[in-house]
């Protein structure tokens, strides 16, 4: 290599590389009409080098982590680089060639120096409708794709600058709503936004130099990655988890199994042992579940290391088609996120002992609701996904609580509760309560994360209920020693006294007005003996209301003088030796 | 003479700007004194009187108005000394204050935190009430809920009480009741009752803001006593105004009340000021940055108008007051370079404070700062450190790179001292950039104005690369936001949530939310002693479309809002949301929603204004001081520069780059690519080489 590397030059360049695509997720966040991307930011930007390896990344959800790159490699090679020109626009979602999931929509824009192909910008976005069998998308009762979504392979929709506008009609005439026309175009805008930056620096510095200090980038990146990975004992580490119902059996089960060999710097996760897929929606696909599988992972490293291809260089992913990880063409697979927390705990589970400094206990799994109707004040039918039910607490770590309230590891708090009094604005329903719950965290020297507690009175008429995730069958698991979170849940009560529990994926039709709602999203798991938590911290818990004095006996070993939030030292002592011995 | 007096209470520094009704003006300098703010600040006027041959008294005579900036609050809640708290809450919400809609800044990082709540859990009380998102009442007030509440915080020595109820701004009779109750049994307690200062719609924001203007309002109140106290024993007679975060200024009595008002005041002097120097030169629009010894801010003006939001955070709890829209990251002089795991090189956010310092400063830091860079490059001078008051380590600067950053990287002294000049230009302009793309502008249509005590010396690295055509570095830049203080209105913000389809709007009901809201800023500004002429009203509706979640907050002219003219309210609204978000429903008649009704009442004040002096032809050579080895970034090595006094550079003086321009305060780096011209106030405009003649046609 003959260009001399600056190595405050590489720094640089990382800085922009990070700064162009967060300008690109700002426009993005300003110019869509979805309030899952405005509002729940379910989008990635970023930037890729000609071969389409990865630059930066803005993931505002972790669950993205890994979606645009394997898309943006997969291209360079449909086309291959002859074909790709400047001005091109390419369209992409899906599933059976790299895609993550049906309604993330992805842009790709070559962007050239000269007539040298120097890269790419790229964004995807969850989409609030992708044609299919149902509105927006999910559909409990689908077996294959298109019954779920339009696939769009890789296409073109601008060839050298100029609009393809019968592509584009083709694909638009097969999605309900004129806003998925409007967001992708914002999408297209993005990506103008990270051409032109990328674009400015690589004719500031030469396409070579900028190349060689890429190059050097990604090794130094690549050198923080494995110098992580060699603090795990090298071996062999296996680790399961199973999740329940596939929506249409009862007592139906999928087991995820991962064998996760860290040999020197370098890890393999192998999933070759999972479940096969299931007959229904609930499967994964490869984008998705690698995802899962490297947020996962990244949670256990420095989180200062650049998103960049040499991140993810020492990681090698193993996923055989045909399992419930990667379900074969043509599955239905809009579940497939939802399978983030099944694979997190295998994963976790597979390294707890190897590195238990870094590995947190359980998660709370997603259970999550959906709400549809008429709005009678408004006349005017309206959608509500219940963001702030669904938010259970994180695993403790060592060193460190859970934290309370967070909700799904493929979001890892990325997911706000909708604001109480717009909640109220905006659909019929009444809340009743939402807060955290009581005693839902695993007990442990580091507690889990609490969970929470939410209910509401429906308003509303033709209301109906959807619900989808996990967590009602297996708590979050302790580790090292620290309790388990309590379980996931939702039940109605209607106002004719009947009660219902709904399954993890239900849909409940004719839900009446005054129907009460309650759900509870369980806490996370606790790490370490509950014994060696400061019983001062145990007592100003019970203080808070957080921890019951029953539970502060029975499990962290802590009395409180009566009619006091004291502890009783004596007591406290005599409960800590018993319990031990 | 009668004079005005600014004063900006910073990390560091407290700043003054004296400024006499001839148009004199004179900068002053004190540490700041964190424990109690007040000494620095008196200390200030104490040492003004000194330079002036005068007693404390006899000078403060002749003083008409003190503008004072104070970061009471703000360090209130950054280092978690606020008031002891209570919280009386609808029953079943006890917790939103602490839940923070569930948010984890940090995704990938397990041992992050959740924020401290201001208010533990076992203080923060439910109420038995209700009242509908319309207002109607579903469950009355338990006013035994509440004397129950109020028997455990004053057995517990509770000082402040935050009151918020859920829908209180459609319905605040129980809140208000309750407030009522709160007074009546705790007179001593700091109370804040969330629709007195946020009735309008989001629980979140409003019980955050609700808590954090009751945590810091303790704070405030006997900070401002104090100051009182001192300055009436020093016999001031004249005006004492406080600084808001939203740009404007206040009385102290109605600051005490507003204290949160006061959280982000610290930067906001700063895009006031920028508006004031970009309009000598002609320009409508600028950006400002202010880089001090921890922080660096950034704000964005577009027509002569600051960006306003309701959307800010302190410590990562929301603050939903209007407050001007800053951007700040860590950068200043006392950022630390550091590498990470992979060998790369990094700046900030840590920095070293003004304890221990710079290693440079001597003071027993080893850190290798952004100053310490600086001095190795040549940019600062170890001698001429506030004017020569404070000795630079040059030995102690070059070890601190040599053994942190250079030998680790295998580079030479200078490299490592360049390259973290390099870094840390590279985010500060990433910053800027940021700012212009948020608000959808180009950095290359505006001017940069340079403030702080570091930003002029990497203000032409910034613009270069932003491609930014001009930068203004103000005579005052090293106390640019005392100055802005100086040139601030009287200014009180009102909102109320009135949540309706806009042309299904009660005209009587939006006539009277708009006169409810002016009849109270009537009586606020009279009461601050402006003239009635010089009051003026905006009025501004926070408008969506039905089912968005974003409101636009489109101003309103008076007579539109007389007449309600709700069809003119909506024309105005679908273009600003074209402009924000690039596209509008105005053609397919989608129904616009109204939320909130705001009304800014502005007492308009007199403003200093600096004396233009005299020409005086191209010729600096009167200021020139001496030269001296300067790293030049684009070369890669030192040169010999010129250095010429600021203080001597008269209006006319033109200067060709590279050059540096040392003040007291500040020193000025221009690289290569840009030439100086001295404007008529004194203040350096920078510009490309080869534009001579089209930017004396704008200065001279």
């Amino acid at each position: 290599m003959s260009v001399e590397i600056d190595k405050i030059l590489v720094s640089i360049l990382q800085r922009r590389f990070r700064s162009i695509a967060e300008e690109m997720s700002i426009a993005l966040a300003m110019t869509t009409r979805s309030p899952i991307l405005c509002e729940a930011r379910d989008f990635v930007t970023g930037l890729y080098d000609a071969d389409g390896k990865m630059l930066e990344q803005k993931e505002n959800l972790p669950i993205l982590s890994f979606s645009l790159g394997p898309v943006c490699e997969y291209i360079v090679k449909f086309f291959g680089k002859r074909n790709i020109h400047e001005g091109d626009v390419i369209f992409h979602n899906d599933v059976f060639s790299m895609g993550n999931q049906n309604n993330d929509v992805a842009v790709y824009k070559p962007i050239f120096h000269g007539r040298t192909l120097v890269g790419w910008s790229a964004c995807k976005g969850h989409q609030a409708d992708i044609g299919g069998a149902v509105r927006g998308g999910y559909n409990p009762s689908a077996v294959e794709v298109w019954q779920e979504a339009l696939r769009i392979p890789p296409v073109k929709v601008y060839e050298k600058g100029k609009l393809r506008k019968d592509v584009w009609n083709l694909i638009f005439a097969n999605i309900r709503l004129k806003m998925v026309e409007e967001d992708m175009k914002a999408q297209v805008g993005s990506c103008v936004v990270g051409e032109r930056g990328l674009r400015a620096l690589v004719e500031k510095y030469g396409f070579e130099r900028f190349n060689a200090h890429k190059k050097y980038l990604f090794d130094a990146t690549e050198k923080m990655m494995r110098a992580e990975i060699s603090r795990i004992p090298k071996g062999v580490y296996r680790g399961e988890a199973t999740g329940y119902f596939d929506g249409r059996n009862k007592g139906s089960k999928y087991t995820v199994r991962v064998k996760i060999t860290v040999k020197g710097d370098s890890i393999h996760f192998d999933y070759s042992d999972t479940d096969t897929q299931t007959k229904g929606f609930v499967n994964g696909t490869f984008t998705s579940s690698a995802s899962a599988t490297v947020l996962t992972f990244l949670q256990m490293v420095d989180p200062n290391i650049p998103h960049n291809d040499g991140m993810v260089r020492p990681i090698r992913i193993t996923i055989p088609g045909g399992t419930v990880l990667n379900a074969s063409y043509p599955a239905a697979t809009t579940y497939g996120n939802h399978l983030c927390p099944i694979n997190a705990n295998a994963i976790q589970r597979a390294l707890a002992g190897a590195i238990p400094d870094k590995v947190t206990a359980g998660w709370n799994e997603l259970l999550c609701s959906l709400s549809t109707g008429q709005d009678q004040r408004r006349k005017k039918p309206y959608v509500d996904i219940f963001f702030m039910g669904l938010k259970g607490g994180s695993g403790a770590v060592k060193g460190c609580d859970g934290y309370d309230h967070i909700g799904m590891i493929d979001a890892s708090g990325g997911v706000l509760d909708q604001d109480y009094e717009m909640f109220e604005l905006q659909t019929p329903h009444t809340l009743v309560r939402h807060e955290y719950l009581p005693d839902s965290a695993g007990a442990g020297k580091w507690r889990g994360g609490l969970g929470a507690v939410s209910e509401y009175v429906m308003g509303g008429e033709g209301n109906k209920l959807v619900t989808f995730g996990e967590g009602d069958v297996e708590p979050a698991r302790g580790a090292h020693g620290g309790g388990e979170g309590t379980l996931n849940y939702i039940e109605l009560d209607y106002p004719d006294g009947r009660k219902y529990r709904t399954t993890s994926k239900d849909l409940v039709e004719n839900v009446p007005s005054g129907t009460f709602y309650r759900q509870e999203a369980g806490g996370g798991g606790g790490w370490g003996s509950p014994h060696e938590r400061p019983a001062e911290l145990v007592a100003r818990e019970v203080r808070n209301g957080i921890t019951s004095e029953a539970k502060a006996r029975a499990e962290y070993g802590v009395a409180l003088k009566p009619g006091t939030f004291e502890v009783d030292e004596t007591e406290t002592a005599r409960l800590r030796r018993n319990i031990r011995a | 003479m009668k004079y005005k007096i600014g004063i900006d209470v910073g990390g560091t520094f407290t700043d003054f700007l004296l400024f006499g009704d001839d148009g004199s003006n004179e900068i002053y300098k004190v540490l700041s004194t964190p424990d109690d703010p007040s000494i620095a600040t008196i200390s200030g006027i104490e040492l003004m009187a000194r330079e002036h041959g005068t007693g404390t008294a006899e000078f403060l005579k002749s003083v008409s108005t003190v503008v004072h900036g104070t970061t009471v609050t703000t360090n209130a809640v950054l280092t978690g000394s606020g008031a002891r708290t209570a919280l009386l809450t609808t029953k079943g919400f006890r917790d939103a204050l602490e839940m923070r809609r569930g948010i984890r800044e940090e995704q990938y990082n397990n041992f992050y935190r959740n924020a401290k709540p201001l208010v533990e859990r076992w203080l923060r009380w439910p109420v038995e009430e209700r009242v509908a998102w319309d207002g109607r009442e579903i469950e009355p007030m338990s006013e035994t809920d509440v004397s129950a509440a109020l028997d455990l915080f004053k057995a517990e020595g509770v000082e402040a009480v935050a009151l918020c109820f859920m829908n209180s701004f459609a319905n605040p009779s129980h809140e208000t009741a309750a407030r009522n109750m709160t007074r009546e049994a705790m007179p001593d307690a700091y109370v804040t009752a969330s629709v007195d200062i946020l009735p309008s719609i989001r629980f979140y924001d409003r019980v955050s803001t609700t808590a954090l203007n009751s945590y810091v309002g303790p704070i405030l109140s006997r900070y401002l006593k104090a100051l009182i106290r001192r300055l009436a024993d020093l016999k001031f007679g004249g005006v004492l105004l406080i600084m808001q975060s939203n740009g404007g200024v206040v009385s102290p009595e109605i600051a005490c009340d507003r204290a949160a008002m006061t959280l982000l005041s610290g930067p906001a002097g700063g895009p006031v000021a920028g508006i004031a120097y970009a309009a000598d030169q002609k320009w409508d629009d600028c950006i400002t940055i202010d880089m001090g010894g921890t922080s660096f801010d950034a704000s964005l003006v577009k027509d002569r108008q600051p960006f306003v939001t309701t959307v800010g955070d302190i410590s990562r709890l929301r603050l939903a007051l209007p407050m001007l829209d800053v951007v700040t990251i860590g950068a200043g002089g006392g950022s630390i370079g550091w590498l990470d795991e992979g060998g790369l090189l990094r700046m900030g956010p840590q920095s070293a404070g003004a304890k221990p310092g710079p290693s440079c400063y001597a003071r027993g830091g080893t850190y290798p700062t952004c100053t310490d860079a600086d001095l190795v490059l040549g940019y600062l001078a170890a001698d001429f450190f506030a004017g020569g008051r404070m000795k630079l380590d040059l030995a102690a600067a070059e070890k601190a790179i040599l053994e942190k950053i250079a030998k680790p990287m295998g580079l030479d002294l200078v490299e490592a001292a360049a390259g973290m000049y390099r870094v840390i230009n590279t985010n500060m302009s990433s910053a800027v950039r940021e700012v212009a793309v948020q608000h959808g502008q180009d950095p290359r249509d505006f001017p940069l104005i340079v403030a702080g005590g570091a930003g002029p010396n990497h203000a032409c690295m910034i613009a270069l690369e932003l491609e930014m055509p001009i930068l203004i570095v103000p005579r005052e830049s090293s106390i640019f936001c005392a100055a802005g203080m100086l040139m601030s209105d009287l200014k009180h913000d009102f909102v109320q949530t009135y949540a309706t389809t806009l042309d299904s709007a009660d005209p009587a009901r939006f006539r009277a939310v708009f006169e409810n809201m002016k009849a109270e800023g009537l009586r606020l500004l009279l009461s601050e002693g402006i003239a009635e002429d010089r009051i003026r009203y905006v009025h501004a509706l926070d408008l969506r479309y039905v089912q968005q979640y974003h409101e636009v907050s489109v101003e309103i002219p008076a007579k539109e809002v007389e007449a309600a003219d709700w069809k003119a309210m909506a024309s105005r609204f679908h273009p600003k949301h074209n402009a924000l978000f690039g596209y509008s429903l105005e053609e397919e008649g989608a129904q616009v929603e109204l939320i909130n009704m705001r009304l800014t009442c502005i007492g308009v004040t007199e403003k200093p204004s600096f004396p233009a002096r005299q020409y005086h032809g191209p010729d600096p050579s009167e200021a020139f001081k001496n030269e001296r080895q300067v790293f030049l970034p684009k070369k890669g090595a030192f040169e010999k520069l010129k250095v010429y006094d600021g203080a001597k550079l008269r209006f006319g003086n033109f200067i060709e780059g590279p050059v540096v321009i040392e003040q007291v305060n500040t020193t000025t780096f221009v690289t290569p690519e840009y030439d100086v011209l001295v404007d008529r106030f004194g203040s350096y405009t920078l510009f490309p080489k080869g534009k001579r003649t089209e930017i004396e046609g704008r200065v001279l």
